[in-house]
């Protein structure tokens, strides 16, 4: 570092570029920014009226006290644990041309969480009082309560990422060679927090006694595994965006991998799922109720039915068609197979996992839910900003990896840093 | 506009205009921005700076405490018009409460409810209540045959009815899962909630296995004359919107001595309330002298809400 | 018929209220050695009861009477329960109590005028809850130990008092079973039906 004369101004000059570059596009990219935008301020409105009128402006009650938001905040934070299936081959197998490509996966995380948090924001009745949760000036109730491990391993694999990118980002702008002192420690931690993020959230539920849904030591291997499949199939799409709408090279073998990858946690999750329904069903018993008010709805109840088989059949077809060769290939077989299990493990971790385990209730009462438009809003609003960020990170990432974004002597004002 | 030079980005080319129409987009996004928040700001206006920046409870001095009582009181009064004092209810040393119902002679008559709906200040259109009572189906303690929107006249044939609150739980799981401390158990066994730290993330809600706890989904509404001016700070003051609130078996009668109000309502005596320290109370004698049992004995919880069958 | 019944009824339940509020008399309950405690005091009438007698004064009050206006004069019918013998008076006492007569409670012996245990002890009225003690001891002692009939006050006697009801303020003595009543309002939950679970 000493060696450049002012760093401080050419990191000055990487944010500004960056903040050109990622305004900077065709008219499909301005589109699509104008559409997320559009999308992210309908959300943002939808929270503030749901802020000042209360949390009556969604449809939770005192007995289905969570809903979309934890739902999504739950898929999100699976979707940040995924990236981390690109930097176990990348850094741990010395995958060359994964190496290549796994920014993707870290810049994924990054948004990932990003919309987790923001997810549990907006769940809570009073955010302006956030400040409570701050270690040191608020109150931390650690290591007692789960939920403030959630926030330590989420707000840290955040940071993690941030500075694994943003420091081999900035190299690489400098031309210089990043020194793996730097980053390399950081790396390896983040595949161990990566699978602690996911798991804690699980703790989250499953440590509670009274909901005899998510009582059950299967969730955390449940979660990782459907983790496993949703983040990596997000991946695949986001690689398939890049590829074709940058100069960026991306080489199939990294894809390929990743099909692997998915079709090994895509069983896995399976077979987890159905040795969970056959504990329920087989034994019966008060535990059942949640389980069987899902599947097939109880005391004339059936709110949860439709979606529970969509994931089913969603997360089936996914699952099979990742099967096929065609899979393997850059195709609209994988496409839609990505799809099919990303939308299938939405469903399943949320409205198919957060929403039973409080219907019936911890009594027994049968009070059914059904997202209100403002929750329908928000979460848009959530994915909508995530997107966003992730769409701007990306397209930071190609400038820098391309050469479009440089330190040169064209546009450098102080004297040139060494180059390699 | 585009004549001048804003400021020098760095690129090859058309950087004027581009820069220009940049700009543009970024004011009217900001400005877009300001405009969906706008409610927040109508919110936020509302809110109180003292009460923002209120330390919790538990550090308060007493003279801080004292100040925002004060605080309290002058609010509520100048909000319903009625001589409402906002107290703080400490513990009674050697005092440990505890409960008791003898379902054998509890009707479901919802008195106590309607009580605790009264006595604590409890929004008015929910009809909210800390209880809820249970229409049971004899040959069994299966709620899953229970109901509470039973309207018809009680004692129902081949029923027996079990009104669940807050169990007060010796392990209570709600505290464990509250991740800032704004929900605590007191010396007198009572799980008490600061309604001015809670965030409102309800994970004590979900992790109570007695659907004991209730949210604050709206500032709660009560007409002015229907307000119970007696208050407490940690009981029955009226609720913030967006915080949680539960049972504190009425803190500020019973640490005053007085009984709850479910127990004072309740016409055929079927709850029994006191101090479990002391050999010679009532509570201690069922106890001993009763079969009594515990909601969800196996989750380890440990209640302080006993039940019983007589015959 | 029905309405001498409820009138009957009211009229037990008003005189108990309105006489304990009058003069309330302390009870001894078993009481350790410890601090000065207040006192608990039951509610209990303190007189016979008066029958309406259907017809109203001049000022339109109506015209009540004590039990002994009729039965020292008229001897007592030893078989009678709760009406079902009866001919002249009384024909719509109804109710429903075990097998007891008439004389099991009331005390013949002074028109009626006073009750009288199983071993033919006189007793007043207004210690009406030794009578019912007499065949419901773990109701009596339950309610000795606070554990049955309804109360207001203080759990800590040393900080205050406590009113309690006796039985007949509850329990109808010809017809002792708690009456069926409609209940409070229900929870008004949002998307909460009503009797989900039927």
């Amino acid at each position: 570092m000493s060696t450049t004369p002012l760093p401080a101004l050419s990191y000055l000059r990487f944010l500004r570029q960056s903040l050109h570059v990622a305004t900077e596009g065709g008219w499909v990219f301005y589109t699509w920014m104008f559409v997320l935008t559009a999308v992210a301020l309908v959300g943002a409105n939808a929270w503030a009226v749901q802020v000042r009128d209360g949390m009556i402006r969604t449809n939770m009650t005192d007995h289905v006290s969570w809903g979309l938001y934890i739902a999504n905040f739950t898929f999100c934070v699976g979707l940040a644990a995924g990236g981390v299936m690109m930097v176990i081959p990348a850094y741990l197998y010395d995958d060359h041309e994964m190496h290549d490509v796994v920014i993707i996966g870290e810049l994924l995380a990054i948004a990932a969480i990003v919309m987790s948090t923001l997810s549990v924001v907006v769940d809570l009745g009073r955010p302006d009082r956030f400040w409570h949760m701050i270690p040191g000036i608020g109150k931390f109730n650690w290591p007692i309560s789960m939920l403030t491990w959630d926030i330590i391993v989420l707000n840290g694999y955040l940071l993690i990422n941030l500075h694994v990118v943003g420091y081999l980002l900035y190299m690489r702008f400098l031309g210089r060679k990043p020194n793996p002192i730097w980053y390399i420690p950081f790396v390896y931690l983040s595949i161990f927090w990566a699978i602690s993020i996911h798991t804690v959230t699980a703790f989250l539920y499953c440590g509670l006694g009274g909901r005899p849904f998510w009582n059950t030591a299967l969730l955390a291997p449940r979660f990782l595994a459907s983790a496993f499949v949703s983040g990596p199939a997000f991946i695949l799409l986001v690689m398939r965006v890049v590829r074709l709408g940058s100069d960026l090279p991306i080489q199939p073998g990294p894809s390929r991998l990743l099909v692997q990858i998915i079709r090994v946690a895509a069983a896995i999750n399976l077979l987890m799922l159905f040795s969970e329904l056959f504990t329920l069903f087989y034994a019966g018993g008060s535990h059942l109720a949640s389980a069987k008010y899902l599947f097939f709805g109880d005391h004339g109840k059936y709110g949860l039915v439709p979606w529970i088989w969509s994931a089913v059949v969603l997360n089936l077809v996914g699952t099979v068609l990742f099967f096929t060769p065609a899979a393997i290939q850059r195709s609209k077989t994988r496409l839609v197979a990505c799809l099919c299990v990303i939308v299938g493990i939405w469903i399943e971790k949320g409205m198919g996992l957060i929403i039973p385990g409080f219907i019936p209730s911890t009594l027994h009462e049968v009070v059914e839910y059904s997202p209100s438009l403002t929750e329908w809003k928000v979460t848009a609003g959530i994915w909508a900003f995530g997107l966003l960020i992730l769409t701007a990170m990306l397209r930071v990432a190609v400038a820098v990896f391309t050469d479009e974004m440089k330190l040169t002597e064209a546009t450098e004002l102080t004297p040139a840093t060494e180059m390699p | 506009m585009s004549e001048k030079k804003p400021f020098s980005l760095p690129v090859v080319g058309e950087v004027d205009r581009r820069t220009t129409l940049k700009a543009g987009a970024a004011t009217l996004g900001l400005a877009a921005w300001a405009a969906a928040l706008k409610p927040m700001v109508e919110w936020a206006s509302s809110l109180d700076r003292d009460e923002f920046f209120q330390k919790h409870y538990r550090e308060l001095t007493r003279e801080q405490l004292q100040v925002i009582l004060h605080k309290l009181t002058f609010e509520a009064r100048k909000e319903t018009g009625k001589p409402v004092t906002v107290k703080d209810h400490k513990p009674i040393p050697g005092v440990v409460f505890a409960y008791a119902l003898n379902l054998s002679i509890c009707i479901g008559c919802r008195k106590c409810a309607e009580a605790c709906h009264v006595e604590n200040n409890h929004d008015r259109p929910s009809n909210q209540s800390y209880i809820r009572v249970f229409e049971m189906q004899k040959g069994g303690i299966d709620f899953e045959k229970g109901n509470t929107t039973y309207d018809r006249p009680v004692p129902g044939k081949d029923k027996y009815y079990m009104p669940v609150q807050c169990q007060q739980c010796e392990n209570p799981p709600c505290v464990s899962a509250c991740p800032i401390e704004a929900t605590w158990q007191e010396s007198d066994g009572i799980v008490v909630v600061d309604y001015n730290w809670c965030i409102g993330c309800r994970y004590c809600e979900a992790a109570c296995p007695y659907h004991a706890r209730r949210f604050n989904w709206t500032k709660p509404e009560v007409p002015p004359d229907e307000v119970n001016p007696n208050q407490s700070y940690l009981s029955n003051r009226i609720r913030p919107q967006g915080v949680m609130e539960k049972c504190t078996f009425c803190l500020h009668r019973t640490r005053e001595g007085r009984m709850p109000a479910c127990l004072e309502a309740c016409p055929t005596g079927a709850r029994v309330f006191g101090n479990i320290l002391d050999p010679d109370s009532e509570i201690r004698w069922v106890l001993e002298n009763k079969r009594v049992f515990v909601l969800k004995e196996e989750l380890g919880t440990k209640p302080r809400f006993y039940y019983f069958f007589d015959k | 018929m029905l309405g001498r019944d409820a009138l009957m009824l009211s009229l037990v339940v008003v005189m108990s209220a309105g006489c304990s509020r009058s003069a309330p008399a302390p009870i001894e309950l078993p009481d350790p050695v410890g601090p000065p405690r207040f006192p608990v005091v039951i509610r209990k009438p303190l007189e016979a009861p008066k029958i309406l007698t259907g017809s109203v004064d001049e000022k339109g009050n109506p015209i009540s009477i004590g039990c002994a206006t009729c039965h020292t004069t008229n001897p007592s019918n030893p078989e009678a329960r709760l009406g079902t013998l009866l001919t002249k008076f009384h024909q719509s006492l109804r109710g429903q109590h075990g097998h007891l007569t008439c004389i099991s409670c009331h005390n013949p012996d002074e028109g009626y005028a006073s009750l009288r245990l199983a071993d033919g002890k006189r007793l007043p009225y207004s210690e009406v809850m030794q009578l019912c003690a007499q065949c419901h001891g773990p109701q009596y002692r339950d309610y000795l130990h606070g554990a049955h009939g309804g109360m207001t006050g203080y759990w800590d006697l040393s900080r205050g008092g406590r009113e309690r009801n006796n039985c007949v303020d509850c329990h109808h003595p010809h017809a002792p079973r708690y009456p069926t009543v409609m209940p409070a309002r229900g929870p008004n939950d949002r998307f909460q039906t009503r009797g989900s679970h039927e």
